[in-house]
């Protein structure tokens, strides 16, 4: 998803200290931030203070924030953080306790040596660029079977890729053959690789 | 039909776990997972760090994090009004209830919500929401 007009424009007059363009920017995100966070912490009240800071922690990192990232991801992954914090405080996040200072917060939000730390630790230009790469052109792929309504492959490589099946198990839920799921991975794969190649860049490890 | 046998905990896994982005279920598997496993631990800390050999970016990962297959908000509407076309309607309860997008089912939570409007009581929220970052913004002098 990328970032729409309306929610940049948002941004563009929040950033001038606008009140009311932030008040509809709360009244937008609330409900569905609220959603996200008392699905996990089944407490009304906490899940409302976890929003809160949310929000406080939305303009603290406004300065740093990429007016071309999608505003609702973003404000997710503030929500995210908050929330992480929040299930430690309380102790029901024992394991995940150890060696960051910054909660793995994202990034624009985490001021100062630790910041330039991350940014080093960072990897590559390369990376980054076949981040960017793929993600155009795995975005690409997936608006062309939804403008086909071809939800059958979307569905396949939905549960390839994002939930990590087997491709049997992916077979039996579907209702396809194995070759079938095979086949439109193959596809997929060589897609991508194609793409790749014509902005001139390998992905060899996408095998 | 029986659940698929459980993926592996990868690297993609842990960063999703971070991210707060797996289902409930999922992520109560990883946090039992990570208190048997020292190692699974260290892959974490290492996931958390950024660390080169834990930096490769999966398809997997990139597709979660840009949210390349979530429904735009609008279409979450129609498909509570049950507005759009079967195959449609379809993929979008596959893509909440089979691949259990935390972010999808807030929206549709929401917009339940919306649909039997309790406007009094998120206008409260609301409103505190705005007098405790209102002082945030750079314009405001009060």
């Amino acid at each position: 998803m990328a970032a729409s007009e309306a929610d940049m424009l948002l941004i563009a007059q929040i950033r001038e200290g606008d009140m009311r363009a932030w008040q509809v920017l709360i009244e937008r995100y609330e409900g569905r931030l609220l959603a996200f966070v008392d699905s996990r912490l089944h407490d009304r009240a906490t899940s409302e203070d976890v929003v809160q800071e949310t929000f406080i922690g939305f303009l603290t990192s406004l300065p740093n924030f990429d007016d071309r990232r999608d505003l609702e991801a973003y404000l997710f992954s503030i929500a995210a953080h908050k929330l992480t914090d929040q299930l430690r405080r309380q102790g029901r996040r024992p394991i995940d306790q150890f060696g960051s200072d910054d909660h793995g917060r994202p990034l624009e939000e985490v001021a100062g040596p630790a910041r330039a730390a991350s940014s080093i630790a960072r990897s590559s230009e390369r990376r980054d660029a076949e981040e960017r790469l793929l993600t155009e052109a795995l975005g690409q792929i997936i608006q062309d079977w939804q403008a086909k309504g071809d939800f059958a492959r979307l569905r396949c490589l939905e549960l390839l890729i994002v939930k990590g099946w087997a491709n049997k198990d992916v077979a039996a839920h579907l209702g396809l053959t194995e070759q079938a799921v095979a086949s439109y991975k193959f596809q997929t794969i060589s897609r991508l690789k194609e793409m790749a190649r014509r902005a001139g860049m390998s992905l060899g490890g996408l095998d | 039909m029986a659940d698929p046998a459980p993926p592996v905990i990868d690297d993609e896994t842990l960063r999703a776990y971070l991210a707060e982005s797996l289902s409930g279920a999922e992520m109560a598997r990883v946090e039992r997972a990570l208190r048997g496993s020292a190692s699974l631990r260290q892959r974490l800390e290492d996931v958390r760090q950024d660390r080169p050999e834990s930096a490769i970016h999966t398809l997997g990962a990139i597709w979660r994090r840009a949210r390349l297959s979530c429904p735009a908000r609008e279409d979450l509407g129609s498909y509570l009004i049950e507005a759009l076309d079967p195959d449609h309607h379809d993929y979008i309860t596959f893509h909440v209830e089979v691949v259990e997008c935390p972010f999808c089912r807030a929206n549709l939570d929401d917009l339940r919500g919306q649909f039997a409007a309790d406007a009094p009581t998120s206008q409260t929220r609301q409103r505190r929401y705005f007098q405790s970052s209102r002082h945030l913004l750079s314009g405001d002098d009060d």
